[in-house]
């Protein structure tokens, strides 16, 4: 019984802690891979709280796609002359 | 507190965190992200809300909502950056203008292609 609670516990703590990471970090490159780390964690809450459909959905189209886009779009935004800060 | 509260309150925090980054951050990249982030926090809210236990099974509605949240917000996140790459083509820089009495007639002259004229200078130059 201790287990499970301590697992939920620490998957709370990680989720919260990478959500900061990704918002408040250096550099944009480092926010995005920080973002898509918190995609993957946020699978393995869906599938805690009984919502496989919803893992699969977060795993592939909230880190997987929108972790693409995103490095793209840093890409882009690199080549084109944006100021690499906040 | 049982596992429904726990991620209740992870929920809240991450939607309060992600609405703080969406007004404090001015790179408008750092706001997607925490766009994204926000609507992290809304749907765990939902779903913490429909977990009943770990033997009965969950409420579905909340589920195929949340479910049909994550596509249309991945489709908004593709579109937020295409006008990103917009507003950096047109303004040269992936932030909105903090200072709009500065930075409007240098817009105007790069998005027209011409200088703005003496009266809308001097309109723009009043406080």
């Amino acid at each position: 019984m201790t287990f499970p609670w301590i697992f939920d516990l620490l998957l709370c703590a990680l989720l919260v802690g990478l959500a900061a990471r990704a918002l408040f970090s250096r550099t944009l490159f480092q926010g995005v891979m920080f973002f898509v780390v918190f995609g993957l964690v946020m699978a393995l809450a869906w599938a805690r709280l009984r919502a496989p459909d919803i893992a699969l959905a977060e795993a592939a189209l909230g880190a997987g796609i929108t972790g693409a886009l995103l490095f793209s779009a840093v890409r882009a935004l690199r080549d084109r002359g944006d100021e690499e800060e906040c | 507190m049982s596992t429904a509260q726990l991620y209740l309150s992870t929920a809240v925090f991450l939607l309060v965190m992600g609405l703080y980054g969406v007004l404090v951050r001015p790179h408008l990249l750092r706001k997607i992200t925490a766009l994204n982030v926000m609507s992290a926090g809304l749907f765990l809210i939902f779903v913490a809300v429909a977990y009943r236990g770990p033997e009965a099974p969950p409420d579905p509605v909340p589920h195929a909502m949340v479910l049909t949240g994550i596509v249309i917000s991945v489709s908004a996140t593709a579109f937020g950056l295409l006008l990103i790459r917009r507003v950096l083509e047109v303004t040269g820089r992936a932030e909105l203008a903090v200072e709009p009495e500065e930075r409007t007639a240098a817009n105007r002259q790069s998005v027209t292609g011409k200088r703005p004229s003496p009266r809308t200078e001097q309109r723009d130059a009043r406080p």
